[in-house]
């Protein structure tokens, strides 16, 4: 049973996170400010905030400060605010992860389980890459059994998405145009079919990302290629 | 009165008419004057008349003249032809003699002898002068001459008219009817010849002047009655035709005032001038015309008399014209220059007044310069004034030239300004006087400028920071609605109504988060308030990404899609996240407004047309709408406009405006045209290489 502290003075928008991540199974406890969140972080055990960055008294990138002076607790940022200035900010002011308004219930709760995921497991889970398992983040690639795990969840993948994958996942952090990928995957020159590629690409996306419209792992560089993101 | 007035046919008969009454005054005149003369001799032929017998004798005198000058002073009047009968012939010399005589001598013969040498002057050609001189006295009209006596059948010529006054070298003839004399000089000489003469109307075949003269003298004596009542209907009606076209010239049907033509623009001297030269030449045409005289040349007299009257009608017409329409003194070139320049210096002297300062100066500096130019001028004779002169010529030119450059830096400050350049500044210590004041005054605007455009562009930070601050409040009741929106529809709810209203719910809340996100983004692109990264991007890449992303939304809509890309990899500069977003939001609208099963163009060409030698890429969509497009394709690129307004739920409206400001930000031309239900973009975006 895991803590989450939901902070946002919204008392609506609380409740919803609420009911919503009970149904997971975690405990949920609340504040409305940032001074009765420290509170709380201060007197409990907490494995995970999410964080709202409009706030009276003490504002959400205060507070996260203030946390971070001795705690590494995953931290989730929860915003109106939609501006990459505004994710890039908070970030950098040591969130795990940003999630803005309105957001999916659903996307809220991946993201909870895989920043609460990394969190506990950090270390433990953190197996040595062998020649057949492909890692990045939270993907994982067994080319033996040629099962795909996301978040510890498996996700089915057809054959040929499994070969793109393996393949990008393979060279991680360099960047494919689809021609290469169709040389690389099918082994011979592919001509016409190119679109064929992007569309197994976003299938791959809509099937281990959270979100696939910002996808965390399979990136797409617009009118260059795709990548899959290095991830520690 | 009017028709009267306006009529051209009746115009048109009196120019012809008033000529030939003028003509008849002048030849009643005439014929009156002749009568008085000779009308009451008798004599109804013209060789019957004192005229002819004048003319005779004066042309036998002459003669005599001529030979006696040939003998005695060698001239050459007369030619030697061979002996006849051991005698000396002369003959007349035609060509000396011809028209010298008012054309008698085309109907005289002459024998003259010389009673000394017994040499014959002439006129005749003869194998026998002793058988013509018999012949002599069978003739019309003779007149013979022998040692004082004359023997002759002309009344006027006869030995009781005609004496010889040897005193004083000249015959006298006596006017039987005036009893006045005529005189003609002759030599002494005469004495020492003997003269034969005979009028001969056959010796040339005569077509000429006497001929003439013979036929008006008779027709004269004969109609001795005619000018009495030609004369008065001729003076009348020239007085009525006159003042019948004085009256009616320059009037013309519909016209109130008098109609001028290119003839009365012309200035009056040009006009008086070109009438005296041409006038001039005809008529000493004609009168040289008459003088060789025979019909061919009379006739054509005729003709340069008829043009020598055209003009003068020409001339006369415009004057009264002119007069008319009291434009007679204004057709004048004096009065046109004079008043030209007397407007100028009206006006010169009345803009002193005004209260331009610039113009006073003006005035002041010019009439000092031409006062010193005029004075210099004056003492040109001392020498050094020239030089003086010259130095303060030059002295004004780089004082009208430094204004000039003035001038000139302060119009491109100007232009600089309307160009929209914001950095704009004059020195203003450069220039001096008036210009140094419009310096300011330029420098001023161009600051005021510059913060203009501060001032708009801030404003516009504000209205883009205004529109995401709200759209941050209106987003957090919006993640409240849509969260228990999906709550409650998780809930286990009886009842179809309920459903379909949290369905009704749902939808509007997401389309409302929808719109939040489109107005923010539509409000920061279109103020430009968005950073780009330009990078290289293979447009042909680009397209296959994104048509992998939207196949299956194409597919679900059974929309096929015709893509022609070039061979070669065309890489353009952008921002590849802006890009995508372009083509994302024009894909996004087609499946959405596109014709279901229809097809779907995708053109891309590489387009070379800009004269400097820019390539552009050029985009081309096309798609069918299943709607019918009634609205305009600027109307369509503008925020919150869809193509028909009154039955989509989907989208926010921004898409175009959104992808229109994106590729202008960019650097492209974004472009939408709409033909029937053809929807089609057109997006333009420079090569660089």
């Amino acid at each position: 049973m895991y803590n989450i502290l939901v902070v946002d003075d919204d008392k609506e928008i609380v409740g919803a996170i609420e009911i919503y991540l009970k149904k997971e199974g975690y405990n949920i406890l609340k504040a409305y400010n940032g001074e009765e969140a420290l509170d709380i972080v201060n007197n409990n055990e907490i494995h995970l905030i999410i964080l709202d960055i409009m706030m009276p008294k003490k504002d959400g990138l205060e507070t996260l400060e203030e946390i971070r002076k001795d705690k590494t607790i995953p931290v989730i940022l929860l915003s109106a605010k939609s501006e990459d200035y505004d994710k890039i900010g908070g970030l950098n002011s040591g969130a795990d992860d940003y999630i803005t308004k309105p957001f999916n219930p659903l996307e809220l709760i991946a993201r909870v389980n895989s920043s609460l995921r990394r969190y506990v497991s950090f270390g433990a889970l953190e197996k040595e890459e062998n020649g057949n398992i492909y890692k990045t983040g939270e993907l994982v690639v067994d080319d033996d059994t040629k099962k795909v795990t996301v978040d510890g969840k498996e996700v089915k993948l057809t054959a040929t998405e499994f070969n793109i994958l393996k393949f990008l996942l393979a060279n991680k952090g360099k960047v494919y145009s689809i021609p290469e990928i169709y040389e690389n995957v099918w082994n011979e020159e592919g001509f016409g079919a190119e679109n064929i590629i992007a569309v197994h690409i976003r299938h791959i996306r809509e099937k281990i990302e959270i979100n696939p419209k910002e996808p965390r792992y399979l990136k797409v560089i617009w009118g260059v290629g795709y990548k899959i993101e290095n991830i520690k | 009165m009017n028709n009267l007035r306006t009529s051209k046919a009746l115009k048109f008969v009196s120019y012809i008419l008033f000529p030939v009454f003028v003509l008849l005054i002048g030849l009643s005149i005439f014929h009156l004057a002749f009568l008085d003369e000779y009308g009451n001799t008798g004599a109804t032929k013209f060789i019957d008349t004192e005229m002819f017998s004048s003319d005779y004798v004066y042309y036998i005198t002459d003669n005599i003249q001529n030979a006696y000058n040939q003998k005695n002073n060698g001239s050459r009047m007369f030619m030697q032809l061979e002996d006849v009968n051991g005698n000396e012939i002369y003959y007349l010399n035609r060509d000396y003699m011809y028209s010298y005589y008012n054309g008698i001598n085309e109907y005289v013969d002459f024998i003259i002898i010389d009673k000394e040498t017994n040499a014959i002057y002439t006129n005749m050609r003869s194998s026998d002068y002793n058988k013509e001189i018999e012949n002599m006295k069978n003739a019309t009209k003779y007149w013979n001459y022998d040692n004082g006596n004359i023997e002759t059948n002309m009344e006027y010529i006869n030995s009781n008219n005609i004496r010889y006054n040897s005193t004083y070298q000249y015959f006298v003839i006596d006017d039987v009817n005036s009893g006045e004399s005529s005189t003609y000089a002759v030599d002494k000489a005469i004495t020492g010849y003997t003269i034969y003469s005979r009028y001969n109307p056959d010796r040339t075949g005569g077509l000429t002047n006497y001929k003439i003269v013979e036929g008006i003298y008779e027709f004269c004596l004969k109609h001795k009655e005619m000018p009495i009542y030609i004369l008065p209907i001729s003076v009348i009606a020239t007085f009525a035709i006159g003042i019948y076209l004085c009256w009616a010239i320059g009037h013309e049907k519909g016209k109130d005032e008098i109609t001028l033509n290119y003839i009365d623009k012309i200035p009056y001297e040009i006009l008086f001038l070109a009438w005296t030269i041409l006038l001039t030449i005809f008529a000493a045409g004609a009168i040289e015309c008459l003088h060789i005289a025979n019909y061919i040349t009379v006739i054509f007299a005729f003709v340069l008399y008829f043009i020598c009257y055209i003009i003068c009608a020409i001339t006369a017409v415009s004057t009264i014209k002119r007069l008319k329409a009291r434009k007679f003194i204004k057709s004048f070139l004096i009065y046109k220059v004079g008043k030209w320049m007397f407007d100028k210096l009206k006006k010169m002297f009345e803009t002193i007044d005004e209260k331009t300062t610039e113009n006073k100066r003006l005035f002041w500096y010019y009439l000092l310069f031409i006062i010193i130019s005029v004075m210099l001028a004056c003492l040109f004779y001392t020498g050094i004034a020239i030089i003086l002169l010259i130095g303060f010529w030059i002295w004004a030119y780089y004082k009208l030239k430094k204004y000039i450059i003035g001038q000139e830096k302060i119009k491109n400050a100007l232009k600089d300004i309307y160009e929209g350049k914001n950095d704009v500044k004059l020195n203003e210590e450069e220039l001096t006087g008036v210009l140094k004041e419009m310096s300011v005054y330029v420098n001023d605007i161009a600051s005021g400028f510059s913060n203009a455009i501060q001032e708009s562009l801030k404003s516009e930070r504000l209205k883009t920071e205004l529109i995401t601050n709200v759209s941050h409040d209106i987003k957090t009741p919006l993640t409240s609605i849509i969260n228990y929106v999906d709550l409650l529809k998780k809930e286990n709810i009886q009842g179809e109504k309920v459903k379909e209203y949290i369905e009704i719910l749902d939808k509007k809340s997401q389309r409302l988060k929808k719109l939040t996100e489109d107005l923010v983004e539509a409000s920061k692109v279109s103020s430009g308030n968005v950073k780009l990264n330009f990078e290289s991007i293979a447009i042909k890449e680009l397209f296959n990404q994104t048509i992998g992303e939207f196949k299956d939304r194409f597919e679900e809509k059974n929309l096929k899609i015709e893509v022609g890309m070039p061979e070669e990899d065309i890489k353009i500069k952008a921002d590849s996240r802006y890009l995508y977003r372009i083509i994302e939001n024009l894909f996004s609208n087609i499946t959405k407004y596109a014709l279901e099963s229809s097809r779907v163009y995708i053109d891309v060409k590489e387009e070379n047309r800009d004269s400097n030698n820019q390539k552009y890429i050029n985009i081309s969509i096309k798609n069918i709408s299943k709607d019918k497009l009634n609205i305009s394709s600027d109307e369509l690129m503008q925020r919150f406009v869809r193509g028909d307004r009154s039955r989509y739920t989907e989208g926010s409206g921004l898409g175009l405006s959104i992808a229109k400001s994106l590729t202008e930000l960019q650097g492209g031309k974004f472009d939408i045209i709409i033909d029937g239900d053809l929807f089609k973009v057109e997006i333009d975006w420079p090569i660089s290489r």
